[in-house]
C-alpha cells in the first residue's frame, strides 16, 4: 500500500524516485527491494543498531545502492541531508517508547518539505520490560500484569502526550491502540510546531496483525506547495488512505485462503459488496477483506527441491 | 461612563520592578549600554563580531569601559561615543523605546539604565559627550519620586572634542542600604568581573577593554572542538520572524568541570544562558537528564536581529521567554543535534564491560579548539563521529575462572605460593603453546 501510495504521489509530480529512503532493512531488506524494484528509487539507506548483526546485515544487503550504517536512528537523523527529500520508516518492533518519540521529533524538525515519514509500533502490552523501572513496588513473583502497570508504562515513556484524566481502565489491553494513536499524534503535532511555516499530513493510519498488533501512522511535512500537490494526486482516492488521525485506522485483515481459492478469488475482484465464492464457503465479509487488500497482497511460494 | 484609575506610579518602578534582578546583572546592563554605544558609533554588527575574522579593529580605537565598585559609589565610565542630546531629551530617559527611537542591539527594551539606577542607589550624576555635545544629569530619586510629573531635569554641556574622548559617566551614589550590604559583605566586584567575562565574551577586547575596579576582564569565549577527521560539529541554521539563529554543538577539548557543560544562548552576541543543563534546553525532557559523562557536551545558539524585541530574551537578559517562536523552533533543533554528541558520549561508558571504548577515548582527548565562527560557515549538518578503520586484532582477552585448589596445585608446583590468578593462567597458557603446538 505504501508502494502504492507513493507511485500515486509520483505520478501527482512528488519526485519519489530521487527520494531517499531511510529504514531498518535488518536482515530482509524488504522494503528496499521494494522500492528499488518497484520505483527506481537509488537513494537507500539501512540502519541497525545491534552491531553483533553487522556481518549479517552486510552479507544480505541486497543491492550496491543501499548503504548501511550500524548505528541507532537518533544518530543519523540529524545527518540527513538538508537538500534532499526523504522517507524515513521508524519500523519499531516494540511498544512506544521514549527514544520512539525523540525520533519523530528529530525527523519532523529536520526534514524538509515533501518528506515523509512513517513510524511503527506495537500496541500489545508491552512485555520483557521492567516494570520496577516505573512501578518501584511491582513484584513480578506476586503482581500479575495489567492496566495498572501499563498506565505507568505510558506515563514513564510519554506523559507529556497522554490526555489529561485517564484512569486505569484508559490502559486496558483493548486501549492500547488508542493510547499509542493519540501518543503518536501528539509527537507529530508537536515537533511541527515548531516549522510554523510547515504542517505534517496524515496520510497512513494501519492497524494490523501478524504475530503482534502493530500500528503504523505517518504522513508528509508539507509547505503550501507540497499540500496541494498532495490534494492533486488520486491518493484520497485509496481506500487505506487516512488525511485524518482522528478517524478509524485501515485495518489490514488478511483472510486465511488457499492459492486455489486466491487463484478463483482474484477473477472476481474487484468484486461487488455482498459477493461470496460459489465454489467454496467463504463469508462475504471475508471476501469484502480480501477486495480490500488483494492488489497489495505478495503472491508467496514453497518449492520442494 | 464612569473610569477607573490606571495611573502609573513612580514608587512602583523605584520599588518592585527592581526586585527581579540582581545588583550584579544591573552593572551588567550599564556595560551593556556602554557596548551599544560603541557599536552604534562605529556601525558594527553583531554578525561581525561573532561571525566576523579574528582581525584586530584595525582602524577601529577599542573604547574603554571603567566600572569602580565601593560601598559608597558605583560608577560606569566609557569612552564609548557618548549619548547625543536628542536621545537624552527623547528616548534615554523613558521607559521602553518609542517606535522611531532608534534602537541599539543590546537595549530591547528600554528599561535597564533606569532599573539599574533605581535598584543601586537614591543619587544619581550623568554626563555624556559625544564628540560635538554633551548633557548632565543629576537626579535625587526620592525627591523625583514625590513629584508627579514625568520628567527628568537636564543641562546641555560642551562636548568632548575628539571622538576618542566622547563617552559616558553614570556616577550612583546615597547606596541603597541592602546594595551597600551586598558590597561590604565582599565578591561583589569579582561576580561581576567573572560575570562580564562570560557574558560578552565575543565584544571583550574586539572592541572595548573593561576593567573592574582597575583589574582588566579578559573575555571568556565558548569552547568548541572538532578532531580532524573524527569527530566533527553539528550545526544548524534558520531564519524566522527577522531573527537569525546559528546552532552548533560538539564536544568540548581539553578537561572540563560539568558546570562548564551544555548549551550557551546568546542574544545579539550577548551570552543570556549559560551552560545550561535543565529543561529550557531539553535535558530531562527531549533528551536524558545531565550526568557528569556528559562533561564534554557543549552547545551554542545565537540569535541575532535588528530589532531587539524579537529576540527571545527576558526582561533581565539572563532568561528566555519561552513563548517565542523562533526560541520553540530552535529547541527542537538543539534536541535533536544534542541525541548523537550523547549517545557518543555515553559510548564511553558501555554496559558491556568488554566493549571496547579505547577509541571513543581516544577521540574525546584528541578534539581540538575550533572557533564557533568556523563551524557556522559549513552548510548544516549533524554530528558525526568516524572511529578509525579497525587495525586486526593481534590479541585477544583470555578469561576463566579456575578452582582455588587447581590454582593452587599450579603454584605449588612451579614453587611461587604468591603468584596471582591471572600470572597461573598465563603461566599454563604459555606453557601449553609452547609444548603442544607446533611452531608456525
Amino acid at each position: 500500500m505504501i508502494i502504492d501510495a507513493l507511485q500515486r504521489l509520483a505520478t501527482a509530480g512528488f519526485p519519489i524516485f530521487d527520494y531517499q529512503y531511510t529504514g531498518f532493512g535488518a536482515i530482509y531488506f524488504v522494503d528496499f527491494i521494494m522500492l528499488h524494484k518497484l520505483l527506481g528509487m537509488n537513494r537507500l539507506l539501512s540502519l541497525e543498531q545491534d552491531k553483533s548483526l553487522e556481518n549479517r546485515v552486510s552479507f544480505n544487503k541486497p543491492f550496491s545502492c543501499v548503504d548501511i550504517k550500524m548505528v541507532p536512528a537518533s544518530s543519523e537523523i540529524p545527518s540527513l541531508s538538508r537538500d534532499i527529500r526523504h522517507i524515513v520508516w521508524l519500523d519499531y518492533d516494540g511498544v512506544l517508547r521514549k527514544d520512539f518519540l525523540s525520533d519523530i521529533q528529530s525527523a519532523i524538525t529536520v526534514l524538509p518539505a515533501g518528506s515523509i515519514l512513517l513510524v511503527t509500533v506495537d500496541v500489545e502490552p508491552p512485555e520483557d520490560y521492567d516494570y520496577k523501572q516505573v512501578d518501584p513496588d511491582f513484584d513480578s513473583s506476586k503482581n500479575v500484569l495489567g492496566p495498572k502497570q501499563w498506565k505507568r508504562y505510558f506515563e514513564h515513556h510519554a506523559s507529556g502526550y497522554l490526555g489529561l484524566g485517564l484512569s486505569e481502565g484508559d490502559f486496558g489491553k483493548s486501549e492500547l491502540l488508542q493510547r499509542s494513536i493519540e501518543v503518536l499524534k501528539g509527537a507529530f503535532t508537536r515537533s511541527i510546531v515548531a516549522r510554523p511555516e510547515l504542517e505534517f499530513l496524515p496520510m497512513f493510519h494501519f492497524d494490523y496483525r501478524d504475530s503482534h498488533r502493530m500500528l503504523t501512522m505517518g504522513g508528509m511535512i508539507a509547505g503550501p506547495t507540497e499540500r496541494r500537490l498532495l490534494r492533486a494526486s488520486t491518493i484520497d482516492a485509496a481506500i487505506y488512505y487516512r488525511g485524518d488521525f482522528g478517524t478509524q485506522p485501515f485495518e489490514i485483515n488478511v483472510p486465511r485462503l488457499t492459492r486455489k481459492e486466491r487463484v478463483y478469488l482474484d477473477r472476481e475482484m474487484p468484486c461487488p459488496d455482498g459477493w461470496s465464492p460459489k465454489e467454496f464457503d467463504l463469508d462475504p465479509d471475508k471476501a469484502r477483506q480480501y477486495r480490500e487488500i488483494y492488489r497489495f497482497l505478495p503472491a508467496f511460494a514453497e518449492i520442494l527441491l | 461612563m464612569r473610569y477607573a484609575s490606571a495611573e502609573v506610579r513612580k514608587q512602583f518602578f523605584i520599588d518592585m520592578f527592581t526586585r527581579d534582578i540582581s545588583l550584579e546583572d544591573c552593572v551588567l546592563d550599564l556595560i551593556g549600554n556602554s557596548l551599544d554605544s560603541y557599536l552604534l558609533k562605529h556601525a558594527i554588527s553583531v554578525s561581525e563580531l561573532i561571525f566576523g575574522p579574528d582581525a584586530t579593529n584595525g582602524a577601529r580605537k577599542p573604547g574603554r569601559i571603567d566600572v569602580t565598585c565601593t560601598e559608597n559609589q558605583i560608577k560606569v565610565v566609557d569612552t564609548c561615543g557618548g549619548i547625543s542630546r536628542e536621545r537624552a531629551m527623547k528616548d534615554v530617559f523613558c521607559f521602553g523605546h518609542d517606535e522611531d527611537d532608534p534602537v541599539g542591539k543590546l537595549g530591547a527594551y528600554g528599561v535597564g539604565m533606569k532599573r539599574a539606577l533605581f535598584k543601586i542607589g537614591n543619587k544619581f550624576d550623568i554626563v555624556s559627550r559625544t564628540a560635538t555635545e554633551g548633557f548632565e544629569v543629576s537626579l535625587n530619586l526620592q525627591e523625583w519620586a514625590e513629584k508627579k510629573e514625568w520628567k527628568i531635569p537636564i543641562t546641555f554641556v560642551e562636548g568632548a572634542d575628539s571622538e576618542a574622548k566622547a563617552g559616558t559617566s553614570i556616577t550612583i551614589t546615597e547606596l541603597h542600604e541592602e546594595v551597600a550590604l551586598r558590597i561590604r559583605e565582599g565578591g561583589v566586584p569579582r561576580n561581576i568581573l567573572n560575570d562580564a567575562a562570560t557574558t560578552y565574551p565575543y565584544f571583550l577586547d574586539r572592541c572595548v577593554k573593561l576593567r573592574i575596579d582597575g583589574n582588566d576582564v579578559p573575555p571568556r569565549p565558548i569552547p568548541f572542538g572538532e578532531s580532524d577527521g573524527v569527530i566533527r560539529a553539528a550545526r544548524e541554521k534558520f531564519e524566522q520572524s527577522n531573527v537569525k539563529v546559528t546552532l552548533a554543538a560538539s564536544v568540548a577539548p581539553g578537561q572540563r568541570m560539568a558546570e562548564q557543560a551544555g548549551w550557551y544562548i546568546l542574544c545579539n552576541g550577548r551570552v543570556v544562558v549559560d551552560a545550561n543543563k535543565d529543561d529550557l534546553t531539553g535535558w530531562a525532557s527531549d533528551l536524558a537528564s545531565f550526568q557528569p559523562k556528559y562533561r564534554s557536551f557543549v552547545g551554542l545558539a545565537s540569535f541575532e536581529s535588528d530589532d531587539p524585541l524579537r529576540l527571545p530574551w527576558t526582561t533581565t537578559k539572563r532568561d528566555i521567554n519561552r513563548e517565542s517562536g523562533v526560541f520553540i523552533r530552535a529547541r527542537s533543533l538543539m534536541a535533536t543535534m544534542s541525541k548523537p554528541i550523547l549517545t557518543f558520549l555515553n559510548s564511553q561508558y558501555p554496559s558491556d564491560p568488554n566493549a571496547e571504548v579505547g577509541d571513543i577515548r581516544d577521540a574525546v582527548e584528541g578534539v581540538q579548539p575550533v572557533s564557533f565562527r568556523d563551524i557556522a560557515s559549513r552548510s548544516p549538518s549533524g554530528f558525526l563521529y568516524t572511529p578509525p578503520k579497525k587495525k586486526a586484532k593481534t590479541n585477544d582477552w583470555v578469561r576463566f575462572q579456575a578452582s582455588i585448589t587447581s590454582l593452587d596445585k599450579v603454584r605449588h608446583h612451579v614453587r611461587r605460593p604468591s603468584l596471582s590468578a591471572s600470572d597461573v593462567g598465563k603461566l599454563a597458557f604459555d606453557h601449553y603453546v609452547k609444548t603442544e603446538c607446533a611452531d608456525d
